[in-house]
């Protein structure tokens, strides 16, 4: 339960810019408090409004707790990291920056796969040449899971792959990878191919609630303000 | 652990004393393997559905290793530490914890670590009567844990080979059959996409290649594709060789040619899957099932007949019992006859469950194909189940 009214952003990367000049646009700068490599804040244009600087992944954390009241994050690692997405978080604006699919891919020399029910007969023919399962590279452990388990495909294991994942086929240390892709360039330059049906979830970064925060009519109108002015803005 | 009463811990002790010294009387060697086990042997093993359920980690040394989510292949591992050539019979008992994430919240049956005491017999080559030692023995167990009402349900995976075996189907077929089998719903698709004659990939270059290699025999295809790969700038990757992806796609210039599954065929192997009944009479119908397609299922029909005989009479009620030809569909690792032991209500927290499994040594690296079978009894549900009697 946040005693102040706060709202996380991400800290580094792409997403902070985005985020910035998103906020800025909508006459909410974020300015940082304190000192400059400091990771709180405050809202420009707003007040009784703490900024958090976290990581996208921390922030995820801190909207299930209900630790903070709002949040910018992407929906990739909130569907990967939330047991319950839906009591956990109200999705209230998709803010059109972060665009990511995540998408299954496979060598593109496998010219006799083209669908996830080809991945399926394959794991087969694998287990009795290889005498083990398909193993995907991927960190979307639980969209993986849920994904394939949809698609009837369960011949696999998964590998854990925190960066990288696209060149670990060509190492040999997986067979086929899930990961996210913006422009396809890089599954290109490694050889991949997207399945016809393998797309995953088509991400963005999301504007979020937290349904476990503590919502006094104080933080509801603070979250009506700034959810009006981004939406504005986006 | 810490969360359990005294008198609970007490009286799980003294049931697991009970189940292992009835087990050890019934010549079963009492051992202890590994909590924690090599996550690479396990998880290649059970797959992704229990392994989402598995408690997976990394140590500090960057292996990665679980809390052992059942004691069957650690018992197996074990096995073959002590008999690296899989070559001598052996009989192993245990009571010890295992550990399962609860996705739908941890509960008084549902629990994240729970102790199976259990039983495994391998390389015992007469199947039959291991078969009825392994089920009479757990029997056993349970009654003289204090169980007095429960009651068997069987079923047996090969069985459902034999009736592929004995079906006129092309190999590459059976071979899907089999595995499919694994997975009921995609099963369920596969079945009516192969009776429909719906050939997969029908449209594109890929299939143009693979009507092309039809005719062609298995060095011709391999060089066909290696050219298309050359000419298409692919290289090889993902540890699949030409020759596999050669293999498949001459699969699909058969299936392209190949007239469709006859329906006939199609439907006697969902006549088969739909049988549920005492066992008597599910082996009743499912004789008759195979004299209407003309088939002859071979011993594999009279071996389980056989079981249920010296089941019945070494004293288990098999009149009472259930078999049904879908159960054990969920656990990759059996091939023979599957059972659970049931108290009430719909079957879905069996006291007990087991299964024969030759194929499983081999995977974790036994030389050789090994006989084998066990039983575990989930040990909080057989107390639960002892003081709901009295």
């Amino acid at each position: 339960m946040a005693a102040t009214f706060t709202i996380a952003v991400p800290s580094k990367g792409r997403l902070k810019d985005n985020a910035a000049a998103l906020f800025e646009r909508a006459g909410l700068a974020l300015r940082k408090t304190g000192h400059e490599r400091g990771y709180s804040g405050v809202m420009q244009g707003l007040d009784g409004v703490e900024v958090a600087f976290l990581s996208a992944a921390e922030i995820v954390h801190q909207l299930e707790s209900g630790r903070v009241h709002m949040g910018v994050t992407g929906e990739d690692l909130i569907r990967e990291t939330l047991p319950d997405v839906e009591t956990s978080v109200e999705f209230l604006k998709p803010l059109g920056f972060g665009r990511a699919d995540v998408v299954v891919a496979v060598p593109d020399c496998w010219i006799d796969v083209a669908r996830m029910a080809d991945l399926e007969d394959v794991a087969a023919q694998f287990a009795r040449a290889h005498g083990r399962r398909l193993r995907v590279a991927t960190k979307y452990l639980n969209l993986t899971r849920r994904f394939f388990a949809k698609a009837g495909v369960a011949g696999y294991r998964i590998v854990e792959s925190v960066g990288a994942t696209e060149g670990t086929p060509a190492a040999g240390t997986s067979e086929l990878i899930v990961d996210i892709t913006s422009t396809g360039t890089t599954l290109k330059a490694n050889h991949l191919k997207v399945l016809e049906d393998g797309l995953i979830l088509k991400s963005q970064a999301h504007l979020f609630a937290a349904s476990g925060a503590s919502w006094t009519d104080g933080a509801l109108g603070l979250r009506d303000a700034i959810l009006d002015r981004l939406s504005k803005a986006v | 652990m810490a969360a359990e009463s005294a008198r609970k811990f007490e009286a799980l002790e003294a049931q697991a004393a009970t189940l292992l010294e009835t087990f050890r009387c019934g010549g079963y060697e009492q051992v202890a393997p590994s909590i924690i086990q090599p996550a690479d042997v396990l998880l290649d093993q059970i797959g992704e559905v229990i392994r989402g359920r598995t408690y997976v980690f990394t140590d500090l040394s960057g292996e990665e290793l679980c809390l052992r989510p059942d004691l069957t292949v650690p018992v197996s591992r074990l096995y073959l530490e002590r008999h690296p050539r899989a070559d001598a019979p052996a009989r192993y008992c245990y009571n010890g914890p295992a550990f399962r994430f609860q996705p739908k919240g941890v509960s008084g049956t549902h629990p994240r670590e729970f102790r199976q005491a259990g039983i495994e017999c391998f390389g015992v080559a007469d199947r039959d009567s291991a078969d009825a030692e392994v089920v009479l023995l757990v029997a056993d167990a349970v009654k003289s844990a204090g169980l007095k009402q429960f009651r068997f349900r069987f079923g047996d995976i090969a069985l459902f080979y034999a009736l592929l075996d004995a079906l006129s189907l092309p190999e590459r077929w059976r071979l899907k059959l089999r595995h499919y089998f694994w997975r009921p719903p995609a099963f369920h698709a596969l079945l009516s996409r192969l009776a429909k004659g719906e050939a997969p990939n029908s449209d594109g270059p890929v299939a143009a290649l693979a009507a092309t290699l039809a005719d062609k025999d298995k060095a011709r295809a391999e060089e066909l594709v290696a050219d298309y790969l050359d000419r298409n700038a692919l290289p090889l990757s993902g540890n699949r060789s030409l020759s596999e992806i050669a293999e498949r796609l001459l699969d699909h210039g058969a299936d392209l040619r190949s007239e469709p599954l006859p329906r006939e065929v199609a439907a006697v192997i969902d006549y088969y899957l739909a049988v549920e009944a005492s066992p008597r009479e599910a082996i009743d119908r499912i004789a008759m099932i195979a004299k209407g397609a003309g088939i002859d299922l071979g011993p594999a029909l009279y071996m389980l007949s056989r079981r249920f005989d010296l089941l019945q009479a070494r004293g288990i009620d098999i009149g009472a019992a259930s078999f049904a030809t879908e159960f054990g569909r969920d656990l990759e690792y059996y091939s023979g006859l599957v059972f659970q032991i049931e108290t009430g209500g719909d079957g879905t927290s069996p006291i007990a469950g087991g299964g024969r499994y030759d194929e499983l040594l081999r995977s974790v690296g036994a030389p050789r194909e090994v006989p084998a079978v066990g039983s575990a009894i989930h040990t909080e549900r057989l107390l639960a189940a002892i003081e709901g009697e009295s």
